[in-house]
């Protein structure tokens, strides 16, 4: 740590730092375009020419690229000096031969950086007389919108995509002034964190497609911090509205979550709230009516059932809307969980109380310094921040192993990649935790993979072990908690929760009420069905019970902002307000509480379900609190986490779940030959599956299956089969597939459902000759 | 002088490896092994072997810079990605004597103690390529590559490289990162190739013509090697003579011969009644001289006294039939189209200089246009990432002292000189 001066401002640095990055944390701006924080140094645009003074006072100065020059104590530096100005000018007078110059029609215009250092930097008059070199754009997808003309050549995207994100199909291509960045053919980018591009780029070649179908100036743009509700990552984000919709989402800042990136469904997943199905006037019986008149409705019902009544909060509502519910049932005796699949509730609660009991999950940035990785399952769909996180890690050369049942991206960096099949998972960590307490396994050839696994775990510094809860039973939660325990204390767990808020309702949800609730209604003990943001009846292992349980039910209430299953079977439909059309909190797989903002209001009117609960309390004479005090009750020191801020770490009293009995009613059934496994894709997700742009990538519909399992089957690539399940059957395409495990059809969510099987449930299959 | 490096060409019918042998091949590699590798470096840094490839860099000093203990893998690069325009050297001694290159490469090989050279051939030169890699493979057959060779308990593996062809591929780093299979970017100078080269190990790369000169070195002695120079040069140089002369072609003479031997002698001069109006004297990235300058050594410390470069030796002569601001646009437009694309200056600047320079040649040049092209040749040389820009704008700079009238004429007359269907204003 030392310090120098840049025109007579003190300027510390750490060890390493070169003079761009130091000025830039001290917030002096010196003029830069290939430098990206994220991205270091590279020393190809030119543009941050300073003049350096030697402290030998003999020397004459010297205009060195700070971007390249290592900070030493005691350097004077000018970025005003007359010759590190004139190189500046030149270098933009140079950039802006070829440009353009179609700002008036750019999407960038208004945050570009080209216009801002043009506008500080450059020469005030064009001198160049001669032609332009022009470029053929490419067609890069829907999310992402090329204009190559407007290239300055700074090497960011490629640095990004390849570099950071570790993706392979857009580079640089040709050279001279004709240096072409793209794919090498025409073609929707294939990276997860693609859209990245946008932010990324300096001037307007990579844009947001999707922001150009209702493109507003940035300047117009009503914003306001918030956070992503599409997963539990919790990354900060920057919506815009405008008019009274949503345009777009970009990546804000969190120091220790993203920094400056966040993922293509967390940037493009907020068409749902624009989607031409939502709903946005209330419902009762299938007729539009106002909010009185539905929350009439709702009154009279709960009163006629004499509250035998029940309530679904969601994973993906927030603390507030949440809480508010289990409040009102606390009053009506009624019960309440956030989750509608009893497995994905003891799981989530197992995991939460597992990371109360060894300590909270790492950040993105505390990821990124890991030196070994287990992941069970898919991060890339189930949390893909996290994906890219390991990324960095393995960048770093951190060794990733990985069990997984269907194909994932991160197997193509992991030192060992073991494809089991959903029901060997556990047998598998329990195998892990022996080889972890034998010595000497390294000889035993046998136990090759797996004892890879524990030796690059042993030997770490700093270890992670992660799974996507998801696909993963509470068996299996906690006999990863037990591996982390074994491992010892440099070995972190962390959990990829099921929706932006699962942890947050993990706590206030009870082990087994999702089952005791299924059966009530089922037996017709609940006669009243509150459901806030949540699907049970288009749920892939219980929807085809739950749909036929609701015909006991004399009124389903369904608060939602997307037209999902049940939603469209709701007796009385309360419309509620998107994420950005509200304040409210989230706790993240961290256990980290996140406030949001209200972005925007549109025109109609369209409550939270925390102010929808409040009024059906008053409308029943039940009077309740506000939410915070609602979860002041609960969680002693509540306060709402101001939104723009980097959250705190909620404390919370330790879970107890009576955790054997609740495990012992979901074992699975073993008859069958073959297994289910979600196909995941980072795209599915219950509100970006609303997104249409996001979801023209959607990967075909078929039944992938291993080649040695399809072989011994009698099937070959494109063979049709007829998967037969519970709930339905359904013809596929067969596609051979290494990275899925034997014995096992890895599928998508919208076949899980048809079919009507979970993750790990026997599955029949059928070849159609 | 008796020819040295060019002793055993024959471009037709390259020497096999017994014929080689049978004309005294491979002598420089038994003498090399009877040496210890630091005595033959303290050979070659006493014989003051200076880069052929254009800087003139010490071959000694840069083998001892390396270290007898940088960590091991260890690389050598043989440079012979000849892309310069007016030279031709490399590729005589290619198509000539692959076995001449290989046995180079060997003795550098044991003096520098590397296990794996890699030989980066133009790619414009492939039917070469063939050629050494035939060389490669009888030498591999007859025990001279590979493991233990000739008992001395020395291994190396050789690799020719094609290049995918392009001019920047010739630069250090920027060939480091082709062989390695990446963008043939320039890499940042620091840390140095010599500790941080080709995956990021100890890598040392020297130019085809300054390797083939060890063999001889070790069999004759650094002091008459030094001998083999005159007017303060040492040793033999291979220079190439092209342009307005009469017999344009391949010399080896010694170092320092002055260019008025070269062209007026060895090339037969120029075209009947012709004069000379100027010349470059080490390819087209080096700056231009004019007949004042004829008796200046080709030599490099000579040269640049004289304000240019001995660069590869290779003299391009123009005569006082050549409009020389054509000859500067044809050089400017060979680096504009060359430019890796990397830096600003370079790909963005170059092509600006070509701009104004064909708005000029075409008589539409403006009064400050050659001011312009002053101050941008000015940041383009010194601001650029890389050594390829500030070599091509030399030959531009020099061009414009050197014949401002010409052009000056061009800009306020509107034509060439030279074009006769124009009748001269002045």
């Amino acid at each position: 740590m030392g310090t120098f001066l840049i025109d007579g401002h003190v300027i510390p640095f750490k060890p390493g730092d070169n003079i761009l990055r130091a000025a830039l944390e001290a917030n002096i701006q010196i003029p830069h375009f290939c430098y990206h924080a994220a991205l270091g140094s590279l020393g190809a645009c030119r543009l941050c020419a300073v003049e350096i003074n030697s402290k030998d006072s003999g020397k004459a100065p010297r205009v060195a690229m700070a971007c390249l020059e290592p900070s030493e104590d005691g350097l004077e530096v000018s970025v005003s000096a007359i010759a590190a100005q004139q190189i500046r000018q030149h270098v933009i007078e140079f950039l802006m031969i070829n440009h353009p110059h179609d700002c008036p029609i750019c999407d960038e215009g208004g945050e570009c950086h080209l216009q801002d250092m043009t506008v500080a930097c450059g020469p005030p008059y064009r001198r160049y007389r001669g032609r332009k070199r022009t470029f053929l754009n490419q067609d890069l997808g829907p999310l992402i919108h090329h204009e190559m003309n407007r290239c300055i050549t700074c090497y960011r995207c490629t640095r990004f995509y390849q570099d950071y994100a570790l993706g392979n199909d857009l580079g640089a291509m040709r050279l001279r002034n004709e240096v072409y960045f793209g794919r090498f053919q025409d073609g929707p980018l294939e990276n997860p964190f693609a859209g990245n591009l946008v932010e990324v780029c300096p001037t307007g070649v990579f844009t947001d497609a999707i922001f150009r179908q209702r493109f507003a100036r940035v300047w117009d743009l009503k914003t306001a911090p918030s956070i992503c509700p599409h997963c539990s990552v919790g990354c900060n984000t920057l919506p815009g509205a405008r008019d009274g919709t949503l345009r777009r989402v970009r990546n804000r800042a969190h120091p220790e979550l993203n920094r400056w990136f966040i993922c293509d469904r967390g940037r493009y997943g907020h068409q749902y709230s624009e989607h031409s199905t939502r709903p946005l006037a209330p419902r009762v019986s299938g007729a539009d009516t106002s909010y009185h008149d539905a929350l009439t409705a709702a009154a009279l019902q709960i009163k006629l059932a004499q509250n035998r009544i029940g309530g679904f909060g969601s994973a993906r509502e927030d603390m507030e809307g949440n809480a508010m519910l289990q409040a009102l049932l606390n009053k009506l005796g009624g019960v309440f969980t956030a989750f509608c699949d009893p497995e994905l509730e003891t799981a989530t609660i197992a995991a939460v109380s597992a990371l109360q009991n060894i300590g909270n999950a790492p950040s993105l940035a505390d990821i990124e310094q890991i030196d070994a990785a287990l992941i069970i399952g898919d991060l890339t769909a189930h949390a893909p921040m996290i994906d890219l996180a390991l990324r960095q890690a393995y960048r770093k050369g951190a060794k990733l192993a990985l069990l997984h049942s269907s194909p994932t991206l991160l197997a193509q960096f992991a030192t060992t990649a073991i494809s089991v099949s959903p029901r060997e998972v556990y047998t598998r960590l329990s195998r892990l935790c022996e080889l972890v307490n034998i010595e000497s396994i390294a000889n035993d050839m046998t136990e090759a993979p797996m004892a890879d696994i524990v030796a690059s775990l042993m030997g770490a510094r700093n270890s992670l072990l992660i799974g996507a809860i998801e696909t993963l039973t509470a068996y299996e939660v906690f006999a990863l908690e037990k591996l982390a325990t074994t491992l010892g204390s440099d070995t972190r767990l962390a959990y990829a929760f099921p929706g932006a808020n699962a942890y947050g309702a993990a706590l206030l949800s009870s082990a087994g009420n999702a089952s005791t609730m299924l059966e009530a209604v089922e037996n017709g003990k609940i006669r009243i069905l509150i459901v806030a943001g949540n699907d049970p009846l288009g749920d892939s292992r219980f929807g085809s019970r739950w749909r036929a349980a609701c015909h006991n039910l004399s009124a389903l209430i369904v608060l939602d902002c997307i037209s999902t299953v049940t939603a469209k079977a709701a007796d009385i439909l309360f419309p509620v307000a998107a994420w950005t059309e509200r304040s409210g909190t989230f706790i993240n797989y961290e256990g980290r509480s996140q406030g949001f903002s209200s972005v925007f209001h549109r025109s109609e009117y369209l409550p939270s379900v925390a102010e929808v609960i409040t009024n059906l309390g008053q409308y029943l004479g039940r009077s309740l609190p506000d939410a915070e005090s609602v979860l002041c009750d609960i969680f002693s020191d509540f306060q709402t986490p101001k939104p723009g801020t980097t959250g705190s770490l909620i404390t919370v009293p330790a879970l107890t779940m009576p955790i054997t009995a609740s495990i012992h009613s979901i074992q699975k059934s073993c008859n069958s030959t073959w297994q289910a496994a979600l196909a995941s894709w980072y795209g599915d997700e219950a509100l970006a599956s609303f997104a249409s742009g996001l979801m023209a990538l959607t990967p075909e519909t078929v039944a992938l299956i291993e080649p040695t399992s399809a072989v011994n089957a009698g099937l070959e690539n494109g063979s049709q089969v007829k998967l037969h399940g519970p709930a339905g059957s359904m013809v596929l395409p067969v596609r051979l597939n290494q990275g899925v495990a034997t014995g096992t059809i890895a599928i998508a969510r919208n076949v899980l459902v048809q079919l009507g099987v979970g993750h790990g449930d026997s599955l029949e299959l059928e070849q159609v000759l | 002088m008796e020819a040295l490096l060019t002793r055993y060409l024959d471009p037709v019918a390259p020497l096999n490896l017994v014929a080689y042998q049978a004309t005294g091949g491979y002598r420089g590699l038994t003498a090399a092994f009877d040496l210890k590798p630091e005595k033959i470096i303290d050979i070659v840094e006493a014989a003051n072997l200076r880069g052929r490839g254009g800087a003139g860099f010490p071959c000694g000093l840069k083998w001892r810079l390396r270290g007898a203990d940088a960590p091991s893998p260890r690389y050598l690069i043989c440079n012979l990605d000849e892309s310069e325009p007016g030279t031709f050297k490399d590729r005589y001694l290619l198509y000539g004597s692959p076995h001449q290159i290989i046995e180079a490469i060997i003795v550098s090989a044991f003096a520098l103690q590397v296990e794996r050279a890699f030989i980066f051939v133009r790619g414009e030169y492939a039917k070469g390529g063939n050629a050494l890699n035939q060389a490669i493979q009888e030498a591999e057959t007859a025990g001279l590559l590979g493991t233990n060779i000739g008992g001395s308990g020395f291994n190396l593996q050789i690799e020719a490289h094609l290049s995918g062809g392009r001019y920047i591929c010739g630069e250090e780093t920027a060939q480091i990162n082709a062989i390695e299979g990446r963008r043939p970017n320039p890499r940042p100078k620091i840390p140095r190739p010599s500790t941080h080269g080709l995956w990021g190990q100890p890598t040392t790369s020297n130019n085809v013509e300054t390797l083939i000169n060890v063999p001889h070195i070790l069999l004759n002695g650094a002091d008459w090697f030094r001998d083999l120079g005159v007017n303060g040069g040492c040793g033999s140089k291979l220079f190439c003579v092209s342009g307005k002369v009469q017999h344009p072609g391949l010399f080896e003479l010694p170092c320092g011969t002055p260019a008025r031997e070269l062209i007026f002698e060895y090339a037969g001069g120029l075209d009947e009644g012709r004069t000379l109006l100027g010349f470059l004297p080490g390819g087209a990235s080096t700056a231009f001289l004019l007949p004042e300058h004829l008796d200046v050594p080709m030599d490099f410390d000579p040269m640049a006294e004289a304000g240019s470069r001995l660069g590869t030796g290779s003299i391009i002569v123009l005569d006082d039939a050549t409009c020389p601001v054509k000859v500067t646009l044809n050089l400017m437009r060979f680096f504009a189209r060359e430019s890796c694309g990397f830096c600003t200056p370079c790909r963005d600047g170059l092509p600006y200089l070509v701009q104004i320079l064909t708005s000029i040649s075409s008589g539409e040049g403006q009064a400050d246009d050659l001011e312009l092209l002053d101050e941008l040749s000015t940041t383009i040389a010194s601001q650029s990432f890389c050594a390829f820009a500030p070599g091509a704008v030399m030959p531009l700079v020099s061009s414009l002292k050197c014949f401002h009238e010409h052009y000056e004429h061009h800009v306020t007359a509107g034509h060439c000189r030279f074009d006769k269907t124009v009748k001269d204003k002045t």
